[in-house]
């Protein structure tokens, strides 16, 4: 019961924060926006290559918003001793980083959610395509990037090159995952099909990652 | 394995097993396995010459996968008992793994060309072994960027458990992946049994590759134990002199 005050309490904090500043928010987006903008006419986007590649792209697109996002979640909490003050209350290592996971999860969802009608017309979508599928592929998906992501960003705020340090963990460990994204929204974008087993193996991934990520929330935000 | 690495500080340092004799014996395990793979064993029918290949490239994943195993084993025993020990075991493991698995991947190609007649294809094998590669990699480069003392071993621990949870579903996914997309060329690999001459040579090959393995393993094991004792001394002289 504890817990979960800690977590509500983590999270909504750091919703408030966000959204009085809108800093991860507005970089992240330029970011992505960016992105897709430049990968529209370097790929030369019509539905054809949406409907070979499409997949890939986006999620090329959210993975770099993704890592902008995940790496201000922990920098924030070393401004200011504010990770110590945090280790310091009788919380539970868990709730803390089950928090910083969950406002991470929603802030990167809301950033995708505006992103993907932008995708859609930048990329020519194929009539085909089937929206349901690729949004229960970003949820998915976005919740095992957010996961893995919340852990090593905590990893890598203690370590030089934080910011560099992120992307080189979280990357390896997420290869089935981001096979799976790319896999299933490519199935959904071109409309051949559905995608239940690589949707599966996402919740698979989610579930054991998120589980394996709060059982060693301690062994990640003691510090010496 | 001691609960933590506390040796008396005025005890004499304790003298290793020599393990010259093992060194000897596993150089002599590798010539005889070179000898087998260039000339004892049949020249291969289909393959041609390139197919001795098979004797160092097989082994190198074998030792490979054997590391890594005591990496995730080591891993486990540091974040259980806090043993800077088994982070010593860990971080050796590691590194011998990386560097069998980059010969794997390196002799990997070099068959692959001629026999395929491509570098390299998205099979499941191969893209299980990069992923495995690139995870190894980044294990090592977060021992280097994060700073010595207790974070490190722990960091490097849960990021190993990390792995362990992992690799099985890279494979699953990997082999519905490429499942999916046929490769274009079928393994043509001795699948389908031995000649027994090339068993001969192929299981010379795994016992001097193991051993080798062992040996560097070790090797480094002991280097990272005489690493974080001349650490220990050092922040001993550096009190000594305040």
């Amino acid at each position: 019961m504890n817990d979960w005050r800690v977590f509500l309490a983590v999270l909504r904090r750091d919703l408030r924060i966000e959204l009085r500043t809108r800093e991860a928010m507005l970089a992240m987006g330029f970011y992505a926006l960016l992105v897709i903008v430049i990968f529209s006419f370097a790929f030369n986007a019509d539905a054809a290559l949406t409907a070979r590649a499409g997949g890939g792209l986006l999620w090329v697109a959210f993975l770099f918003a993704a890592l902008v996002a995940l790496d201000r979640a922990f920098l924030r909490e070393s401004a200011e001793a504010s990770l110590t003050g945090l280790q310091t209350t009788p919380a539970s290592p868990a709730a803390i980083v089950g928090g910083k996971f969950a406002s991470s999860f929603l802030l990167i969802l809301a950033l995708e959610a505006v992103l993907l009608p932008l995708f859609a017309v930048l990329f020519n979508a194929p009539p085909a395509t089937r929206w349901w599928g690729v949004i229960a592929t970003m949820l998915l998906g976005t919740w095992a990037l957010a996961a893995n992501g919340t852990y090593f960003s905590a990893m890598s705020v203690h370590a030089r090159q934080r910011g560099l340090l992120l992307p080189l963990l979280l990357l390896p460990v997420s290869i089935p995952a981001i096979l799976a994204m790319v896999q299933a929204t490519q199935v959904y974008l071109s409309g051949a099909g559905v995608a239940n087993y690589w949707l599966k193996l996402l919740v698979g991934y989610d579930i054991i990652f998120t589980l394996l990520g709060l059982a060693l929330a301690e062994v990640v935000l003691a510090v010496e | 394995m001691p609960s933590s690495f506390a040796s008396p500080p005025d005890a004499p340092a304790r003298e290793s097993p020599r393990p010259q004799l093992a060194i000897l014996a596993t150089l002599a395990l590798l010539l005889i396995a070179l000898y087998w793979a260039l000339i004892g064993a049949p020249t291969e029918a289909t393959m041609g010459t390139i197919q001795r290949i098979f004797y160092y490239h097989v082994p190198a994943a074998f030792a490979a996968w054997m590391a890594f195993g005591v990496n995730a084993l080591a891993s486990i025993v540091y974040l259980a008992r806090r043993s800077l020990k088994a982070d010593a075991w860990a971080v050796a493991a590691a590194e011998v793994g990386l560097a069998f698995l980059t010969i794997n991947l390196i002799t990997g190609p070099i068959w692959a060309r001629p026999v395929w007649g491509v570098w390299w294809v998205w099979d499941a094998r191969l893209t299980l072994t990069l992923a495995m590669w690139v995870m190894y990699a980044s294990y090592l480069i977060l021992r280097q960027l994060t700073p010595e003392g207790s974070l490190q071993p722990r960091l490097a621990a849960a990021l190993a458990i990390f792995f362990a949870a992992d690799i099985p579903i890279d494979y699953m996914s990997i082999r519905w992946w490429a499942t999916q997309h046929p490769s274009p060329v079928l393994f043509g690999g001795p699948d389908s049994g031995l000649a027994p001459r090339m068993l001969v040579a192929l299981l010379i090959s795994l016992a001097a590759f193991t051993c080798l393995m062992a040996i560097l393993v070790w090797m480094r094991y002991r280097q990272q134990l005489a690493r974080i004792e001349i650490t220990r001394l050092r922040q001993r002289l550096a009190l000594a002199e305040e």
